[in-house]
């Protein structure tokens, strides 16, 4: 009763400008994401042959036992997935955000660099290192007689992606665990607890909606990934069966845009499911007082282990890259622990080529990640802070690119926009910008976590003080909200930016000539030859160089204005 | 800013024009091969041919072919040019090539069995590779095993979980190995050859490429591949091998004029020069080891050199049936995934216990065992459909949605996966059944 | 309730807590300075001070959840500066009160007793009684977030009290509440506090707060305690300016000391001398200190001395008129009782400020 009462009221407030971004956005998403994929995606609902409408897709995709058996592998390799992220982001968060720790920004921007890893190279640097008869496991059966199967089957799938996409709850960890009030802490201290039992009863609990914003975006990454599977050999899983079968040549089978549904509808439950559960675990606004967790010292024992367990973390997280880093400078390397002899020559192979990738890689990344922060800030900002009508609908459709592969977005782009065409007759599609929005939707999933976050932490009580002095709606985003919420934006921005910039499925599609192609693109196409190996593997450690030094950057950025705003401790 | 652009863009399309009209210009060209064999050619083309450059887009076959689909409304490229015939025979059959006569006169039709050129004139072969077996040194030495040298030594119980293979549905050139052996040793023993090389397998890849990559670097010890990466691995360095079987397939790698093709003078000039004696002569080069289509090259050839025109390994391959091949495509490839491919796990269970029972046997043998040997074998190589089936249009249809089929084709695929799934239990349980026998 | 207290036990026998030479440093801010302080079994003590004096970080200090450079924290006779604060057994109680959010009022209470292992009939006996001594059973299963600022306020007090701890320390817990519940909530600790007969420290910036419920007071200034004891002494006899400023209003002239041993007198700066007690010990430029209600305007007692100043302002306070009164370059407050029909003094006017040397303090700057 209360509520009908009050929603007239409610719609009556929001204002033009709101409904105008609304508008704006709705027809972004629905221009560049629901109508391409769309336009691909119907098939599903087709009859083979005589394109007729049909829901008899879905009861074959239940009837049929691979479908099935890969529903429940790529449930469970993602649900392993997030536990043993969680094993390697827990540890990390824990330490650099609890404890005086030197290095704890290295840590944090080290943490980050296993989201960029580049397509191909680092499977193979990965099989190299891990596989059957990568290097652990030539020595271990020289010193043990005996092998691990890391690389095999689904449990390769979890090793590879839970070192892959353990970045995802390290970073959203870390920002709930420095925003805990210390007070909480120290009030469970002031009763008695300590140690375990304090971070297990108090300290993660209170960490919960950043650690449930990671592990939801882990599961679903996972669950939607294709290519790690692929690269494993693993084909039981969902995200490759679509792929396997969207891309067989010359045939049309709906079953393959029938499994991108159902991709979209568990990505979509997931993310809902995590909203449900995070429902009045908004902690920050009820938390007053100043003040971040209290670091501790650590003992010398205590150091002794926690350097330890970094280092040992760092290694096992950083081991495609620095395998990556060894298959760059190997001349041979197979069925050896280390590569036979070193060389710098792949570097002198792809010098001349690597300044036009990396000035378009730049270029595109940077423009993704801007349009990223542009609307998933905008997403957020309707979602939070107004009651305008279909905000929802915005967000479920941002999110819902996650789970659309990239060469159906690919394949979308062309099918609609190369019909467009510009005065000189060349269609849309063909445009490098077309490259650009395609990498802004398939990362905007992941700014918008950002800016959610960001602007959950804002009290609204600062916007209602602004409100309060004068200022319109407008004034008090630009003047207050925009400020305070920076270094998420800037995060969100990161995070696009530096996926973006090592995304290869759906610029597959899109790049049109050689002049226009991304670094990923470059690596692709030397990482079809033997002879190419080497090379591809200098591309890669370019471009996980280049993408880390512009992260550590924005990270020093972002210190930087929190010390400004007295936000930092 | 936006005025500069669209001048600029209105400059650089009337340049085109210009361009085209003389016979020179860009040259754009869709491919599946690898800088290493795109980079030598481009060079060599636009050397001969100074008006053009050749603009190289790099995809995989499959996305090549959906590409080129996708964009035929407003077709900005002007060349398909990759290894596996079924690709441009999809495109073929989708209107989307063009007709063209070479002005290079004097090659061969055939290359072994293998018809060398598109009878209706839509695409060429330029080379051709022959299929075979690439093994890692290494691997080999430390897992005790000797080179295979033929495909029956494949099926053999010491290479159990040694061998990759590509699927056949991701590889137009493994599928044309598969149909080889269907049409040389008939279905059904075909597909029992097929499925004891499966039981062995370690891993089927995704793409062709995958294959020798995991040779390489010794993640698996045997692989099913053209010879040319097998070449070009060893011209790089790794300590690979390769050998032709008796019996090898080969496989030519096509170019064809897209339909509409908005530089088609330039494509008709990359085509000739492909074709000519300085392209053909690039292929030697090592890091590309294709074999020319044009015999006299053969002289100029280093040492070792296959020749499929001379070698009797190439001659002795049946002939190859391409009507027979295409109108059951669709169904080998999905029976290889739902057979083979999707049930790896569970023939190769199977596998290892017939393989255990026969090392059991070879120390001792009891005709009941070996009896029930038979049968689990019997199992594991038995069929959801005949040939005739195979090639009917009630199956076929299911896949292409034509009008005649009986039923969808997951329903088809859940049969098979389903038939496959109960004999490789039925057949792991009777050659356990054998073991105990024996002991 | 009494009854409640003892069958649970939550009354234990009161500690005494000594601070000996304490120096406590932030980076190079040396934030607490020698400080001393003996704190008696059962007090009701408050630390009382403006922000940024270094009362809270006592407080901290004493829980532990800050380090000391030197100096000992004696609680019942032991050092506790080498204990982690969660092997020390003093209850805190927030500012911000700090329930966990994510646990209900009878888990927040709970807590420190299921981290003591107690049996579950144990713990629930106590939460009860806890709940019940702050009068929130009936709340017991609501979370934090759905209760008022003064019930919130109340479980925080309820969650360290049922713990029994050895002292009790208070964070500025009336700071977060309106007015009128500050003046509820205070009798209610100061009752409880009472019952259970707890050494308990209370940290506040409001010295009405202190005076209303505080058996004795500690005055911090700049990391230094200024002067320690009861509400009255401190009113009384401030032994310094910024004692007498912070409790209560004091009016202050400058002037200067005549004369010598019992003929001392102090000439106010603006006109009046004022001769100084025997025995009233008056520092070197010590000021003339004394409160607004000790003097008087207009006609003087026997024995006041007559400052000659005039009218200022006039406040209505109800049961008192206070006038600002001009004296040279000062100016102080006197306030006179009201009486119904009692004339007012016009601003402007010029009056006698009439003070009597007994109620006058010299005081050090």
């Amino acid at each position: 009763m209360a509520y009908a009462l009050s929603s007239p009221s409610q719609r009556v407030s929001s204002r033009p400008g709101q409904m105008a971004a609304v508008l704006l956005i709705a027809l972004f998403l629905g221009v560049f994401l629901i109508v391409p994929a769309g336009t691909v995606i119907y098939t599903a609902f087709t009859e083979k042959g005589t394109g007729t409408f049909t829901f008899v897709n879905f009861f074959d995709f239940f009837g049929t036992d691979l479908f099935v058996r890969s529903f429940w592998n790529s449930v469970y390799v993602s649900g392993m997935s997030v536990v043993w992220a969680t094993v390697l982001a827990l540890p990390l968060a824990v330490i650099t955000t609890r404890f005086e720790f030197r290095g704890a920004i290295v840590i944090q921007t080290l943490g980050f660099v296993p989201l960029i890893m580049p397509p191909f190279v680092g499977a193979v640097a990965m099989q190299l290192l891990f596989g059957r008869n990568g290097t652990v496991n030539l020595l271990f059966n020289d010193w043990f007689g005996f092998k691990l199967p890391f690389m095999d089957g689904l449990n390769g799938v979890i090793f590879v992606q839970s070192l892959h996409y353990f970045p995802f709850i390290l970073i959203n960890l870390s920002t709930s665990l420095r925003n805990i009030d210390r007070a909480m802490e120290e009030a469970a201290q002031n009763l008695g607890a300590s140690g375990f039992r304090l971070f297990r009863r108090i300290v993660f609990p209170l960490a919960m909606p950043g650690y449930l914003a990671g592990a939801s975006l882990v599961f679903v990454k996972v669950f939607d990934d294709l290519a790690t599977p692929l690269l494993l050999n693993v084909k039981d899983m969902l995200a490759p069966q679509a792929y396997l079968r969207v891309t067989s040549v010359g045939l049309t089978d709906p079953m393959g845009y029938v499994i991108s549904v159902i991709l979209i509808a568990v990505s979509i439950f997931a993310m809902w499911v995590s909203a449900i559960a995070m429902r009045g675990k908004d902690y920050s606004t009820v938390q007053r007082g100043g003040g971040g967790l209290s670091r501790r010292q650590l003992g010398p024992g205590e150091s002794v282990v926690a350097y330890g367990v970094v280092l040992l973390i760092l290694l096992l997280v950083l081991s495609p890259h620095i395998g990556l880093l060894l298959l760059s400078f190997a001349t041979v390397w197979s069925f050896s622990p280390l590569p036979d002899a070193f060389t710098v020559a792949h570097y002198g192979r792809v010098f001349g080529e690597s300044s036009l990738y990396i000035k378009n890689t730049l270029i595109y990344a940077s423009l993704a990640g801007l349009i990223d922060v542009v609307v998933g800030g905008a997403i957020a900002y309707l979602v939070l802070r107004t009651r305008i009508v279909g905000r929802r609908w915005l967000d479920w459709a941002a999110t819902s690119a996650l789970a659309i592969p990239g060469v159906v977005l690919g394949i979308g782009y062309l099918r609609t926009f190369y019909g467009v065409t510009l005065p000189d007759g060349t269609p849309l599609a063909t445009l490098w910008v077309m490259v650009v929005v395609a990498l802004a939707i398939r990362r905007l999933p992941y700014a918008l976590r950002a800016c959610y976050a960001a602007l959950q932490q804002i009290s609204e009580s600062l916007e209602e003080a602004a409100e309060n002095l004068g200022a319109t709606k407008l004034r008090t985003v630009r003047r207050i909200v925009l400020p305070l919420m920076m270094g998420g934006l800037l995060a969100g921005f990161v995070t696009s930016f530096s996926t973006a910039a090592v995304e290869l499925s759906a610029t597959l599609m899109l790049i049109q000539s050689n002049s226009d192609a991304p670094i990923a693109y470059g690596l692709y196409v030397f990482m079809q030859s033997p002879a190419g190996r080497g090379p591809g593997a200098a591309l890669g450690v370019i471009a996980v160089v280049m993408v880390a030094l512009c992260t550590l950057l924005s990270h020093y950025v972002i210190e930087r204005r929190q010390k400004a705003n007295g936000m930092a401790k | 800013m936006l005025k500069t652009i669209a001048v600029a863009m209105l400059v650089s399309a009337a340049g085109l024009m210009t361009a085209y009209a003389q016979g020179g210009g860009k040259v754009t060209v869709v491919t599946s091969f690898s800088k290493d064999v795109t980079d030598p050619l481009k060079a060599g083309f636009e050397a001969s041919n100074p008006r053009f450059t050749l603009d190289v887009q790099n995809k995989s076959t499959s996305s090549g072919v959906k590409y080129l689909d996708e964009i035929k409304a407003n077709n900005q490229v002007d060349l398909f040019w990759a290894s596996a015939p079924d690709a441009f025979d999809s495109l073929k059959g989708k209107n989307l090539l063009a007709k063209f006569t070479p002005a290079v006169t004097g090659l061969p039709d055939k290359v072994g069995s293998y018809t060398v050129n598109d009878p209706d004139g839509f695409y060429f072969g330029f080379a051709a590779s022959g299929y075979g077996i690439m093994w890692n040194e290494r691997y080999l030495e430390a897992n005790g095993l000797v080179k295979p040298a033929e495909w029956s030594d494949l099926t053999k119980p010491e290479y159990f979980d040694h061998i990759a293979i590509a699927a056949p549905s991701r590889s137009g050139t493994t599928h044309l190995t598969i149909e080889t052996i269907l049409q040389g040793e008939g279905w059904d023993k075909g597909w029992g050859t097929l499925k004891a090389m499966g039981g062995n397998l370690q891993q089927v890849t995704e793409r062709s490429f995958g294959v020798p990559d995991a040779v390489n670097s010794g993640q698996t010890g045997i692989g099913v591949v053209i010879d040319f990466f097998a070449f070009s691995a060893q011209a790089s360095g790794f300590p690979v091998g390769f050998a032709y079987p008796s019996v090898t397939t080969v496989v030519p790698a096509n170019v064809a004029i897209v339909t509409n093709a908005p530089n088609r003078k330039g494509a008709e000039a990359f085509i000739n020069y492909l074709l000519s004696e300085p392209g053909q002569t690039v292929l030697l080069e090592p890091s590309i080891r294709r074999l020319p289509i044009n015999p006299a090259l053969y002289a100029k050839a280093p040492e070792g050199f296959p020749n499929p025109f001379k070698d009797a390994r190439f001659q002795s391959m049946i002939a190859f049936d391409a009507d027979v091949s295409k109108k059951r495509t669709d169904v080998v490839d999905t029976l290889y995934d739902q057979l083979i491919t999707f049930q790896l796990d569970n023939l190769k269970a199977a596998t290892r216990a017939i393989h255990d029972t026969e090392i059991a046997l070879a120390a001792g043998e009891n005709a009941q065992a070996r009896a029930l040997l038979d049968e689990a074998r019997g199992m594991i190589a038995a069929m959801p459909i005949s040939a005739d089936q195979a090639a009917s249009a009630e199956i076929g249809d299911a896949f292409t949605g034509g009008d005649q089929k009986t039923a969808r084709q997951a329903e088809l695929e859940q049969q098979w996966a389903a038939f496959a799934t109960e004999k490789y239990a039925a057949a792991k349980a009777k050659a356990e059944e054998a073991l105990a026998l024996t002991q | 309730m009494d009854a409640m207290v003892t069958e649970t036990g939550l009354a234990g026998s009161a500690k005494e807590i000594n601070i000996r030479d304490v120096d406590l440093f932030y980076g190079d801010l040396h934030v607490l300075k020698n400080v001393n302080l003996n704190i008696r079994p059962g007090e009701f003590f408050a630390f009382l001070g403006p922000s940024g004096c270094g009362k809270t970080t006592l407080l901290r200090l004493i829980a532990g959840f800050n380090t000391a450079r030197n100096g000992q924290v004696m609680i019942a006779g032991k050092d506790v500066l080498g204990t982690p604060p969660w092997k020390r057994d003093i209850g805190m109680v927030f500012q911000s009160y700090a329930l966990w959010p994510h646990l209900t009022v009878r888990k927040n209470v709970a807590f420190g007793l299921e981290q003591r292992r107690l049996p579950r009939a144990e713990i629930d006996r106590n939460v009860n009684a806890a709940l019940d001594l702050v009068g929130l059973r009936h709340l017991a299963d609501r979370r934090p977030a759905q209760l008022s600022g003064g019930q919130q306020q109340r479980v925080a007090v309820a969650r360290t009290i049922a713990i029994e701890p050895k002292v009790l320390l208070l964070d500025e817990p009336l700071s977060n509440l309106d007015a009128k519940m500050r003046v509820q909530v205070r009798r209610e600790l100061r009752d409880l506090q009472q019952r259970l007969h707890l050494t308990t420290i209370f940290v506040t910036h409001d010295q009405e707060e202190a005076n209303t419920i505080c058996d004795r007071i500690a005055v911090f200034n700049d990391g230094q305690i200024q002067q320690v004891g009861t509400p009255m002494e401190l009113y009384e006899k401030p032994t310094n300016l910024f004692v007498a400023n912070f409790l209560g209003t004091a009016n202050i002239l400058n002037g200067k000391v005549s004369g010598a041993g019992t003929a001392k007198t102090f000439l106010v700066e603006g006109g009046g001398v004022l001769p100084i007690p025997e025995g009233a010990g008056v520092p070197e430029n010590g000021r003339l200190v004394f409160r607004p209600q000790y003097a008087t305007l207009g006609k003087a007692a026997e024995g006041a001395v007559r400052l000659p100043g005039t009218i200022v302002h006039r406040e209505f306070l109800g049961a008192t008129v206070r006038y600002g009164v001009k004296i040279g370059s000062s100016e102080v407050l006197v306030d006179q009782p009201f009486h119904s029909g009692a004339s007012m003094l016009e601003t402007g006017t010029a009056a006698d400020v009439g003070l009597q040397p007994a109620s006058a303090l010299w005081l050090a700057a």
